[in-house]
């Protein structure tokens, strides 16, 4: 299948992170090895598997949030309806992206409280920027002639935008979902002073408790991760820009 | 048929109305040109045929009745429209983009392959090699015609066009000018045909709308707009040059002489040629005339630069 090509290979290092991880003997071993001194070798609670299982969760779940509401908000924005919003919500989304990660927790919890369900509102709030800014750039971008070709061709705005518009927009907002999820990944381990769970459990263990080898554990699986879906994502983006590698090319020819 | 009626329309923030009070006619199977510099309101007037800017006041009729009455994407669908960008979906084929409408109108699968295929040879595309490529595989006048086909592939009998053949060089213009005719000589749409180029104009049109600042300024076949500009402004728009210009629509058998021993060398024109081509060849020649065959080679008169004048001299209808 020529159209997955781009997404095998993240695929298989998926599989090998996924194998890594749940060999916990393996990381005792190889910790154990680097750390000859210490007694603390690995996060006591739960195996490496079972981090990945809990980080997995607060990532897929605020990223899900962040991309429908990311998304939908830059749908709005863009069209006649919205079109008053735009500059606001541009406006907004750009310098809610100066904040640091770290920030948004410290105001997270006192105002939503500890536990998992605070983390996921506060990486989903955080996560719709990239994907907003990058929706409505994408939807942007479109060539006037195109939309105009579109509407005098008889499409509806629905259609216009689920035929033309997305599919047309679909390598920026996939390259800001992208951000999105990385971005998470790493802030997600921030999570745990919220009590979340997560890769932040043995970084923060670690550090407490002055066992470098935990700290170790949890860094090199939050690393493994990002690279893995860093890689996923990076090949979906390349198949949705399959066939029109030169569209820049062909507008400039045609005006 | 297209009736434009009393139609005004102004834009928020201009003083002066985008078209003020127009009304135009195109007759069934025929082609009229709208023409004028930038601004003066004839993409607007094109627009509002296919309500993608809807009219302050006036009406439009097709056939009688009022586009009103339609939903704009229902009319659309039946109605072709090719424009200067031309405005290929770049994520499609050729064969997907030509089979665009036809697919809003449920047509079924096999319908669109045949129509398209259709298509794509009429406008001179190889459906084979062209069907699959991408826009962004295409030369300047190959997307153009691919948005010819693509305007016309509903079949529909109407068609807009803005400045279709504008971004290509001149003799892929002129290929594409011939084709257009060839093309408009055996479907018989009606067109409403923007553009700023006089040429084009006299070339494609077989009515001619010069429209300045929102008006009509004068509606007229070719010659007439070329032989009798309505003002000034016409006349300069026109260029100075008007003269070669109707030399160009006229063919040679309507200034034709007797054949004389004077033009006896074996350097006649077709009868199909225009006088603007028997002028040049006698300019190169030298002579005081040159002679005329048929398709098959006999002499049937000759053309000089009297009876040149003549024809001019005579008054248009």
């Amino acid at each position: 299948m020529r159209a997955f090509r781009h997404i095998t290979g993240p695929f298989l290092a998926l599989g090998v992170y996924l194998a890594l991880a749940s060999a916990t003997p393996l990381w005792r071993a190889a910790l154990g090895a680097l750390f000859p001194d210490e007694t603390r070798i690995l996060y006591p609670d739960v195996t490496p598997l079972g981090l990945v299982g809990q980080h997995l969760e607060l990532v897929a779940l605020s990223s899900a949030i962040s991309i429908v509401a990311g998304l939908a908000l830059g749908i709005f924005v863009t069209r006649p309806a919205g079109a008053d919003f735009r500059d606001t919500v541009t406006d907004l989304s750009n310098i809610g992206q100066t904040f640091p990660p770290v920030a948004v927790f410290t105001l997270a919890v006192p105002l939503l409280g500890f536990g998992v369900q605070p983390t996921v509102v506060a990486l989903a709030l955080y996560g719709v920027l990239p994907i907003l800014r990058n929706t409505i750039t994408g939807l942007a971008g479109v060539p006037a002639t195109v939309l105009e070709s579109a509407t005098g061709m008889g499409m509806r705005p629905a259609e216009r935008l689920t035929r033309v518009e997305l599919p047309l927009a679909a390598p920026v907002i996939v390259a800001g979902i992208r951000i999105s999820v990385i971005v998470n990944v790493a802030t997600a381990t921030i999570g745990a002073i919220a009590g979340a769970g997560g890769f932040g459990a043995p970084i923060i263990n670690g550090l407490v408790n002055l066992a470098p080898a935990v700290t170790l554990e949890g860094a090199l699986l939050a690393a493994g991760l990002a690279l893995v879906l860093d890689a996923l994502l990076g090949g979906i983006e390349r198949t949705f820009a399959r066939g029109r590698q030169s569209e820049d090319a062909s507008l400039t020819r045609s005006r | 048929m297209i009736a434009i009626r009393d139609v005004s329309k102004s834009y928020a923030g201009s003083e002066r109305a985008a078209v003020d009070d127009l009304s135009i006619e195109v007759p069934a199977g025929k082609v009229v040109v709208l023409i004028g510099p930038s601004g003066c309101g004839k993409s607007t007037t094109m627009r509002m045929v296919n309500r993608l800017v809807e009219p302050d006041s006036g009406t439009i009729l097709i056939d009688g009745r009022d586009i009103r009455e339609l939903r704009p994407e229902r009319l659309r669908r039946h109605i072709g429209y090719a424009i200067q960008g031309v405005g290929l979906f770049p994520h499609w084929t050729v064969a997907q983009n030509v089979g665009v409408v036809p697919g809003l109108l449920d047509w079924d699968r096999e319908r669109i392959a045949a129509r398209v295929e259709e298509l794509l040879v009429l406008v001179g595309l190889d459906p084979v090699e062209y069907g699959r490529k991408y826009p962004h595989e295409l030369s300047g006048g190959e997307a153009q015609r691919v948005g010819v086909a693509r305007a016309l592939a509903a079949d529909p009998p109407i068609l807009l066009m803005d400045e279709p053949f504008g971004a290509v060089d001149p003799l892929t213009r002129d290929r594409l000018h011939a084709e257009f005719r060839r093309i408009q000589d055996t479907l018989r749409k009606t067109v409403l045909f923007v553009t700023h180029d006089m040429d084009e104009a006299v070339k494609l049109g077989d009515r001619i709308v010069v429209m300045r600042d929102g008006r009509l300024v004068q509606h007229d076949t070719p010659e007439r707009v070329l032989a009798y500009p309505a003002d000034g402004f016409v006349a300069s728009f026109v260029g100075s040059e008007r003269a070669l210009k109707r030399l160009s629509l006229a063919p040679v058998t309507e200034a034709l002489g007797p054949a004389s021993a004077a033009d006896g060398c074996d350097c006649s024109v077709a009868a199909s040629a225009s006088l603007r081509e028997a002028l040049a060849r006698i300019l190169e020649l030298g002579a005081p005339a040159v002679g005329v065959h048929d398709d098959h080679g006999a002499r049937i008169g000759s053309v000089s630069l009297e009876t040149i004048v003549e024809r001019f001299r005579r008054p248009l209808t």
